[in-house]
């Protein structure tokens, strides 16, 4: 693999949103018109652009990574396009804001090198930490939190001139941020993190003061959770935590008390919070109630059985009729329309990236890529399987979004960074 | 330090495996269950608003089109221009009633299989027409409007049928209800209104109710002795006042509580034309439970038809139940007690003594046609059973047709026509009698002679009331069918 192969491959992923974009033409009774070569050159422009900045900044860069997530994108922007050409209007400049920002992040980390990053760590903590907390901004203010199906996770910007409100969930990109962080800390703490000091019965214990990030961040899922009403959010803020604690250490015992953290903390979301026991009933029971809190995964059921195994066809299935559909539920549109073969071809696709990523992670030699490499990877791999699982009724409905697949600006930067921190780590074990 | 990584790695992996175990699920195995789902809303999405074949009648009066939308031309309405007049046969399609008639068994020829499925690709591939398929009815719309009119305000049914084909000429439930008033979305109301009736004008009387057949039973009773040869017309019976059951301190009577021709001997014949109840009961008894039920049987009691709509089986009872009881085998030698029938079955009976003793099965498409006007396919005409012999159907033909000239069955009576038929006036425990007319007409046709076999029924004596009968209220309906259809 080459930069040159990279190069067909994210040519083809262009061409793959163009055609998608032609068929939902044709579905609806147009012919070819200007959508097939805007989507083109959105995906040239966004896909590209990360590619020659790959190619000029980071020629070793792992070259399977950009093509994959064209391959999402494009599936992920047909769909969009197919429900919502407006939506998909507005996607195609997130593409091309996203594409820039990665291409920028490889610019940005030409000389330096990815362990510029392992300085500012702190930094990246108490950006986050502001992100995170953003949404609970007083709605009088200038820049203000929104609360969008009863969760506050949104940040809205009132744009007097253009008469317009610009929307992004801050908590996407935090999330790549408090993984610098994490990363970096490991690297330095993973040692003594790992060493067992103390015995306490059958128990072996590491330092208590190493406990405290598992505790930090327990805490903090658990504010996020209070504060924002979001399961999805929390959960996988935990998730990353306690995986990357793991993935550093090796020590199960971070698993075993992760585990029964989110256990207590589930138990007591659930007896607190009504929106908590209706999301686990209506996962359960989706059919018992099945014009309220089971509509959207019931929804979401018949829309995969219709699909069955090949699908409706683009444009020929009636996935508009999901709750959500461009958003959380896109798994659940595709694989409508697409039929089974579509939908397990995206969940191989994710898997294949989640490869592509730990590789690199095991392939790197210095700390702090490889725990930067791992995060990263668990943050997508947790991301794509909590929605998922969400819809196919595995886990109770999360309502977080699809990485490059979902319509939303906050979450294909987000997935635009993690490529580019991806390969900039890859291309780094390669020089 | 990798082991741990390599572990998560292969964790998160694990969890894909099972989203792909899930997904699979879902779509693959539980798929069919989730799209059939009544809840499903594609199921409406996907009938209503697509375009629809049309649906004519034999003589080319449109019942059922899909107008393309205003505002939209890639969506269309449904219209059904003669409203109430085929509402059961046709049926309609709606958002919140599903579909219904042959707007349900028929969807596969009315939609548009412009798809991209595999088979639809294919089909347009191998040059297929995806376009919906139009059907052209047997129903002849002159006969149907003077059938909706002789009903018009009672509850009841009437099924006019081909003998020689089994083609559905006229069929008619009343009281009806407009299609059109159910089809969007704001039909709640009409739909509530319409279940709640207490006159039921949803039921499909024809095929979906049953009702003791009467008299008109007497047609199978008669049979039975034939084909058995237990009697013949000639055979003569004691003429009493009244027929005492064994075994119970019931007794049958005639019509008119009296003697049922002169009081000494009466032959089948004679107490077929006048409906003798203590002949037909006697006889009966004679035949046993066995024969009178296989009898029934043969004529299609206790089976499903094969009609186009689902329907109901009309019950005879397991002759076992009655075989040792000669008052329950008299009875139901009468069409009373636990026997019931559909209008649809006793249209078949007389149309089996129309046909030789053969029944076509039933048909109400005639063909499917292209959306460029081209016939695709035709509905051949299929023998469903052979009820009875020739000879048998020879000697009930001309009872049923003495039953016309002379006897209960004269109101059915066209000059100029050799009419043939039955009549039945059923009791109803607490209430009017349901009362039949069965027949046919014309007796011994011309080679491709047009033919028709009816059965006509008014639940309650109809506009009669607890006066009515099979003679007074019923045959003269079929005497105006036989004259609208023959003349």
């Amino acid at each position: 693999m080459t930069r040159n192969t990279e190069a067909v491959l994210v040519l083809a992923g262009a061409v793959l949103a163009s055609v998608g974009a032609a068929m939902v033409g044709f579905a609806e009774g147009r012919w070819l018109d200007a959508t097939v070569a805007l989507t083109f050159v959105s995906f040239a422009l966004a896909f590209g652009g990360i590619h020659v900045a790959f190619r000029m900044w980071a020629p070793n860069a792992n070259p399977l990574l950009l093509p994959i997530a064209t391959f999402l994108a494009a599936i992920g922007s047909t769909e969009i396009l197919r429900l919502d050409p407006g939506l998909a209007a507005l996607q195609r400049w997130w593409l091309v804001l996203a594409g820039a920002a990665a291409a920028g992040t490889v610019w940005l980390l030409r000389s330096s090198g990815i362990a510029v990053l392992r300085r500012y760590r702190y930094l990246f903590l108490i950006a986050a930490t502001v992100l995170l907390l953003l949404p609970l901004l007083p709605s009088t203010w200038p820049i203000y939190g929104a609360v969008v199906n009863g969760s506050r996770l949104w940040v809205r910007i009132d744009l007097p001139f253009a008469a317009r409100v610009l929307s992004f969930q801050p908590g996407e990109i935090a999330k790549v941020l408090l993984t610098i962080f994490l990363a970096s800390y490991l690297a330095d703490r993973a040692e003594a993190m790992a060493t067992v000091s103390r015995k306490i019965g059958p128990f072996r214990l590491p330092e208590p003061r190493h406990l405290g990030p598992i505790v930090v961040a327990a805490g903090a899922a658990f504010v996020v959770l209070i504060y924002q009403r979001d399961l999805g959010a929390s959960l996988l803020l935990f998730g990353l935590f306690v995986g990357m604690l793991y993935a550093a250490t090796g020590r199960g015992f971070y698993l075993g008390t992760g585990l029964f953290l989110v256990t207590v903390a589930g138990a007591a979301a659930y007896s607190m919070f009504d929106h908590v026991r209706v999301r686990i009933s209506a996962w359960i029971h989706p059919f018992a109630d099945y014009t309220g809190a089971g509509y959207q995964t019931a929804q979401g059921l018949f829309a995969m059985g219709s699909g069955s195994l090949t699908g409706s066809g683009l444009g020929l299935g009636r996935p508009d009729l999901i709750p959500a559909a461009t958003t959380d539920f896109i798994f659940a549109a595709v694989a409508e329309e697409l039929g089974l073969a579509g939908s397990v071809g995206i969940i191989v696709a994710y898997a294949f990236l989640v490869t592509v990523g730990f590789g690199i992670a095991l392939r790197s030699r210095d700390r702090f890529r490889k725990y930067l490499a791992a995060g990263l990877t668990i943050l997508i791999g947790l991301q794509s399987f909590l929605i998922i699982a969400g819809i196919v009724r595995l886990f109770p409905i999360t309502g977080i979004t699809l990485p490059f697949m979902s319509y939303g600006g906050s979450s294909l930067l987000a997935s635009g960074l993690i490529v580019a921190l991806l390969g900039r780590v890859s291309h780094e074990e390669r020089t | 330090m990798n082991a741990p990584i390599r572990r998560t790695a292969w964790a998160i992996l694990g969890t894909f495996l099972a989203l792909i175990l899930a997904t699979t699920w879902i779509q693959a195995i539980a798929g069919p269950g989730y799209r059939d789902d009544p809840r499903n809303p594609r199921l409406t999405a996907w009938r209503v608003g697509r375009e629809r074949g049309a649906i004519i009648t034999a003589d080319a009066v449109v019942t059922a089109r899909s107008d393309p939308s205003q505002t939209d031309p890639q969506t269309f309405t449904r219209v059904y221009p003669e409203e109430a007049r085929y509402a059961h046969t046709v049926g309609f399609t709606s958002v919140l009633f599903g579909s219904r008639g042959l707007e349900r068994t028929r969807e596969n020829d009315l939609v548009s299989h412009r798809d991209s499925t595999i088979s639809g690709v294919l089909n347009v591939m191998l040059g297929g027409d995806p376009r919906p398929r139009g059907l052209r009815l047997t129903i002849d719309d002159a006969l149907q409007q003077v059938a909706v009119e002789a009903l018009a305000g009672q509850r009841g049914s009437i099924i006019a049928i081909d003998p020689s084909t089994g083609a559905v000429l006229a069929s008619v439930s009343t009281p009806g209800y407009d299609p059109n008033s159910l089809i969007g979305p704001d039909a709640g109301p009409a739909g509530a209104e319409l279940e709640n009736d207490p006159d039921q004008p949803l039921l499909h009387r024809t095929v979906n109710a049953t009702y003791p057949p009467g008299s008109t039973f007497k047609v199978i009773t008669a049979a039975a002795a034939l084909e058995s040869g237990i009697a013949g017309p000639s055979t003569e019976f004691p003429d009493p006042i009244a027929l005492e059951l064994p075994g119970t301190t019931a007794t049958i009577h005639n019509y008119d509580d009296d003697v049922c021709l002169d009081g000494r001997t009466v032959t089948l014949e004679d107490a077929f034309v006048h409906s003798c109840n203590t002949t037909l009961a006697a006889l009966g008894m004679e035949v046993g439970a066995e024969t009178l039920t296989a009898t029934a049987e043969a004529f299609g009691f206790n089976s499903v038809i094969p009609y186009e709509l689902p329907v109901v089986p009309s019950s005879m009872p397991d002759s076992a139940t009655y075989a040792d009881d000669p008052a329950a085998a008299a009875q139901n030698a009468l069409g009373q007690r636990d026997v019931r029938a559909t209008p649809v079955q006793m249209a078949l009976v007389a149309a089996a003594v129309a046909n030789e003793g053969n029944i076509m099965i039933p048909f109400v498409v005639a063909d499917v046609f292209t959306h460029d006007g081209k016939i695709e396919s035709t509905t051949e005409p299929t023998l469903w059973r052979r009820a009875i012999s020739p000879a048998s159907a020879a000697v009930l033909s001309d009872m049923m047709e003495k039953a016309v000239i002379s006897g209960t069955g004269h109101n059915a009576a066209v000059p100029d026509l050799r009419v043939a038929g039955k009549t039945g006036t059923a009791e109803v425990t607490g209430s009017s009698p349901h009362v039949w007319f069965i027949g046919f007409a014309p007796v011994d046709p011309e080679p491709g002679e047009r033919r028709i076999a009816v059965a006509v029924l008014l639940e309650n004596g109809g506009p009669a009331g607890e006066t009515a009968s099979g003679g007074s209220v019923a045959a003269p309906i079929a005497a105006r069918l036989f004259e609208t259809y023959l003349r």
